[in-house]
């Protein structure tokens, strides 16, 4: 039962933050997708997907709010409460697909591997090359708004 | 209950979303969720197989993504800064006056 309240609050959430009018709403919605994400990770047993998800999601969501005060143009123009409730409503009936439906099958080969041997000797590598790539990315940033700033 | 399906239909709404909206925030967004969904469909599959794996693929999946969105907002900043407006038609139409103009 609370995987079925969980998915239909995702994707209602979903469909708020991408129709709702006022951009800063639209972000609080996200916030509710990012939360029930990690919700539905931590029920099924991802524990650490879920705390990562949170940690991600509260940092992205915070840029966000930044970024959507600052972008967003102050209009006149609010969702009305219909429409609010048709949203939601959408939501639930996109969500009853995923409750009522299954395309999965549970036949395969399954390898129990641990997360910590998954994440440290199966793809080390990985994530040591993932680091640099994002440290590279963040020297690319911090050096071309210096450059603005010297050219200013 | 099938999380197939259930990141599909995120997925759905996350292109539906990308090729609608016309707010660079809402582009944004749209991608945000389309990443989502995929993250939630690999985490899914793996853990009802019992693995670590598919959590330790969506820390790498994660970092990635994190990197992209700052990436992609530092650009809507710049872009909207430049034009004044988040709107892609206006900024569209701006676009092509500056270049008439300059032919």
């Amino acid at each position: 039962m609370i995987l079925e309240i969980l998915s239909i609050g995702l994707i209602a959430s979903a469909c708020l933050a991408l129709f709702l009018d006022e951009v800063i709403y639209s972000v609080a919605a996200l916030s509710g997708t990012f939360l029930f994400t990690a919700l539905l990770y931590y029920v099924n047993g991802a524990v650490y997907a879920a705390i990562f998800q949170f940690a991600v999601g509260v940092g992205t969501l915070a840029i966000l709010f930044l970024s959507g005060e600052m972008l967003s143009e102050k209009s006149a123009k609010k969702t009305s409460p219909k429409k609010l409730s048709a949203l939601v409503g959408a939501g639930l009936v996109l969500s009853l697909p995923a409750i009522f439906l299954s395309i999965s099958s549970s036949t395969g080969v399954y390898y129990n591997t641990s997360f910590g041997n998954a994440l440290w000797h199966l793809s080390g590598v990985d994530v040591i090359l993932q680091a640099l790539v994002i440290l590279t990315v963040a020297l690319g940033i911090a050096i071309i708004l210096y450059e603005k700033k010297g050219e200013k | 209950m099938d999380f197939v399906i259930l990141s599909l239909v995120m997925l759905g709404i996350g292109i539906y979303g990308l090729l609608t909206n016309r707010q660079l925030l809402k582009v944004f967004i749209s991608i945000e969720l389309i990443a989502t969904a995929a993250t939630l469909n690999f985490v899914m599959l793996a853990t009802s197989a019992g693995q670590g794996l598919g959590q330790a693929f969506l820390i790498l999946a994660f970092s990635t993504d994190t990197a992209l969105s700052a990436v992609i907002l530092s650009l809507l900043v710049i872009v909207s800064k430049k034009y004044g407006t988040s709107n892609i038609n206006e900024i569209l139409k701006m676009q092509e006056n500056k270049n008439s103009e300059a032919e």
